[in-house]
């Protein structure tokens, strides 16, 4: 029992699911679901298919080439069971399936790092082209204009005071 | 072969169906329609060919089956006295004649109605004469009623025989009734005859097969035979001595030695006797079959000198047991290789054999030198021989296994695997943990892997890659971003604004619209400047100073009517109120009015009967994307 790869879209395809496909040249395609197949009928090319994990991988949009991904190899021969060596590879399963998680998440996060700069220029220009909408230019300016008056007239009386 | 045609014998159909088929085919495969007016030569062929073609279907289907069931003179002899024992060969005969003669008489009756039909001058004429056929040869057909029933019964008879090769190599089971030959054919070969207490329980010959010594052996098991001369023997019993003397086989004579079967020893030594002729050249061997019950050695004195007779004569004498299996196996040998014998010899006296062996020449390779090299023969082939041979018990097979546990054996196929620690093999292995398969993981050198990336891990960790960098901003950067963000929404109000103001007509300008202070006022203090105490300003100024408007004359309220007039009388009550006892009543009825429309006000329908659909594809339900999901509800 083994859990495939989807052909289209790179899912997991598990055991009950999904169709097969088998082509006259002897190449069988598996798809999770309807989607994926139906997609595949239509002749899209999965690199092409901006939802499709194999678009992603192709055009950088995720972690490619990592030795966290090395460890998960389809190979072709058996190996006779043993338990030590079971156990083993559990462990570094689990282990292995930290680490790339991680890495993958990093990889991710700098990418989206460089929108923020852009953000940020982007409210600046923003602000500087079309403050006039929610603040008038001149909003505080006659009270600013008043408590001038008022303060120059208090420094006359207090001169004319001193003169006095 | 001669048998293989019993089973392709075509089905003999009843009379009655035989002409119900042929009249039938007869309206369906010639043309149906003439008329009076058409020319009398065209309404006599029309006739003439109805007659044939009835007469020639009759005629083919007599044929076919006068051809397909076998002549008695044709084939084998041992397949002749048998057919001869079961049908009859008088019988047979007889019939067949008489279907021969039915397909004569059709035969003559066509061609004189066809010779008549020439001289009939109406269509009327033609068709009586037609008539008059047809029926005469239906009437010759219901007559061999009686022979085509025999001849279906023969026929599915003949195919159900048992399919025995008169040629090759046979065993040939003889006996009493209920001396054990059925047994003994269920336990040499595959065949699964019936053995009851009853004598007689093997009614027909039954045919088994079996291999020796790389060859296919045929054992033939009989009914049962009683001592009585051949005349006064009945049809089950024929069939066993047809068999006996007809086909070429090794003959096994089984005795019962404790006279379980109802027959003592020396009634079966005088049935031994009385068809002694017909082993003539044939391999014979007796088996004294019962033995779990009473040996030879267990029996009285001339008991026991009856089979040292028959030892001294040359017949070999076996005990056997079926029930035990002891002595079966070298039953089976001892007849086989006497059977094998005399056929080489027979062979060998022949004169075919010289013109195959002149062509043989064995080839002996001369000795290059003194080194003996003799055949190798591998352990395994000579065990596996001399197990044939033996018949040694095989090894305990799982089914084996099954019978002895019975409800509580379970099926364990991991029993047999070859694991390198013994004690695992009924481990339970784990194949797929969290979406991953753990068979794409193994791999000899995994831990020294795993090893180096956390190395790598340590690395990065300490390098500071995985630090969440929060980026502090000044006070500044935060300010403008509150602004922007302030800006972007009053840019939303403004187009959902500008969207709801649907003018229709001619636009004017804005100029024109009339500007409320109260809007004014509060348009201006969210944008900041301060609009208190501006009764003095110069907008509100003008604004008293336009022209009041003039306003309506207010209407004087109208005087109710007092005369009474007719209206509408008061003696009728509304309908709310006519027919209800009390106010409770009253409220009931409100109630029940009210909830019955409960409906159609939440659906928004003018009425009942409002069956109009306001929005045959909302939009909500046809738009964005489809990731995994239904499309009832997005």
């Amino acid at each position: 029992m083994r859990i495939e790869k989807c052909y289209f879209c790179s899912g997991p395809v598990y055991p009950g699911h999904g169709v097969m496909f088998v082509r006259n040249d002897c190449k069988s395609f598996r798809f999770c679901r309807s989607k994926c197949h139906k997609n595949f009928k239509k002749k899209r090319n999965p690199r092409k298919t901006r939802w499709t994990k194999a678009f992603r991988k192709a055009n950088g949009k995720e972690l490619t080439v990592d030795n966290a991904l090395e460890f998960e190899k389809r190979r072709n021969i058996p190996v006779k069971y043993n338990r030590a060596v079971w156990d083993k590879t559990v462990e570094a399963m689990k282990r292995v399936e930290e680490i790339k998680r991680k890495r993958q998440a990093r990889f991710i996060m700098n990418r989206l790092k460089k929108c923020k700069q852009l953000e940020k220029e982007e409210a600046i220009n923003e602000v500087k082209k079309n403050i006039q909408l929610i603040r008038a230019p001149h909003a505080g300016k006659a009270k600013q204009l008043e408590d001038k008056m008022v303060q120059k007239l208090q420094e006359d009386v207090d001169m004319v005071d001193e003169n006095l | 072969m001669a048998l293989y045609n019993f089973k392709k014998i075509m089905v003999v159909p009843t009379a009655k169906d035989f002409i119900d088929i042929t009249l039938s085919k007869t309206q369906r495969k010639t043309p149906t329609v003439v008329h009076k007016h058409y020319q009398i030569h065209r309404i006599r062929h029309f006739y003439m060919r109805k007659v044939k073609f009835t007469q020639q279907n009759y005629h083919d289907r007599l044929s076919q089956i006068l051809t397909d069931f076998p002549k008695l003179d044709d084939i084998h002899p041992f397949y002749a006295d048998l057919m001869n024992v079961l049908y009859d060969k008088d019988h047979y005969k007889l019939a067949l004649g008489q279907i021969n003669i039915a397909k004569n008489l059709i035969d003559n009756v066509a061609k004189d109605y066809v010779r008549l039909m020439k001289y009939g001058d109406s269509l009327y004429r033609c068709k009586q004469l037609k008539r008059a056929a047809l029926g005469r040869m239906c009437t010759i057909l219901k007559r061999q009623k009686s022979s085509l029933e025999y001849l279906e019964q023969v026929r599915q008879h003949l195919s159900r025989l048992p399919s025995i090769d008169p040629n090759t190599r046979t065993l040939l089971l003889c006996g009493y009734p209920n001396v054990g030959k059925s047994s003994f054919i269920n336990k040499v070969t595959r065949a699964d005859v019936d053995v009851q207490p009853y004598a007689f329980t093997t009614k027909s010959l039954f045919v088994g097969h079996m291999d020796y010594r790389y060859l296919r052996w045929q054992v033939v098991d009989t009914p049962g035979i009683l001592d009585h001369p051949l005349e006064n023997r009945n049809t089950i019993e024929m069939q066993a001595i047809t068999a006996l003397a007809h086909l070429r086989a090794a003959i096994l004579y089984v005795m019962d030695v404790s006279e379980q079967c109802g027959h003592n020893l020396q009634q079966q030594l005088e049935l031994f006797n009385s068809i002694r002729p017909l082993f003539a050249n044939k391999p014979l061997i007796i088996v004294a079959n019962k033995c779990d019950v009473k040996k030879i050695t267990e029996l009285t004195e001339e008991n026991q000198k009856i089979f040292a007779d028959l030892t001294a004569e040359g017949i070999p004498v076996i005990e056997t047991s079926t029930l035990t299996e002891e002595g079966v196996m070298q039953v089976k040998t001892e007849a086989c290789d006497r059977l094998l014998a005399h056929r080489v010899d027979n062979k060998m006296k022949g004169k075919k054999v010289h013109d195959v062996l002149n062509r043989l020449h064995l080839a002996m390779p001369a000795k290059r030198d003194e080194k003996e090299r003799p055949p190798f023969i591998p352990e395994g082939a000579l065990t596996r021989k001399k197990a044939m041979e033996v018949d040694a018990p095989k090894r305990k097979t799982e089914r084996d296994l099954e019978m002895e546990m019975g409800d509580d054996y379970i099926l364990d196929l991991q029993k047999y695997w070859d694991l390198m620690n013994e004690e695992e093999k009924s481990d339970i292995v784990p194949e797929v943990w969290e979406g991953h398969n753990i068979a794409d993981y193994i791999d000899p050198e995994i831990m020294k892997k795993l090893e180096l990336l956390e190395q790598e891990e340590e690395l990065k960790e300490k390098a500071g890659e995985y630090d969440s960098d929060e980026e502090s901003e000044d006070e500044e950067m935060q300010e403008i971003r509150v602004l922007a963000k302030q800006i972007r929404e009053k840019k939303q109000v403004m187009v959902a604004i500008s969207r709801e103001k649907d003018v229709h007509g001619p636009r004017m300008p804005r100029t024109t619209t009339r500007v409320e202070r109260a809007k004014l006022e509060k348009e201006m203090g969210s944008l900041g400047l301060d609009m208190n105490n501006k009764d003095d300003s110069h907008y509100a100024q003008n604004a008293r100073r336009s022209r009041s408007v003039t306003k309506k004359r207010k209407r004087e309220a109208s005087v109710v009517p007092t005369s009474k007039t007719r209206s509408q009388s008061a003696s009728r009550p509304p309908r709310d109120q006519s027919g209800v006892r009390d106010p409770a009543m009253a409220k009931k009825a409100k109630r029940m009015m009210k909830h019955s429309q409960k409906d159609m006000n939440r659906q928004g329908k003018k009425g009942e009967a409002d069956r109009h659909v306001y929005d045959l594809k909302p939009k909500h339900l046809f738009s964005g994307k489809r990731t995994q999901g239904t499309n009832d509800r997005r």
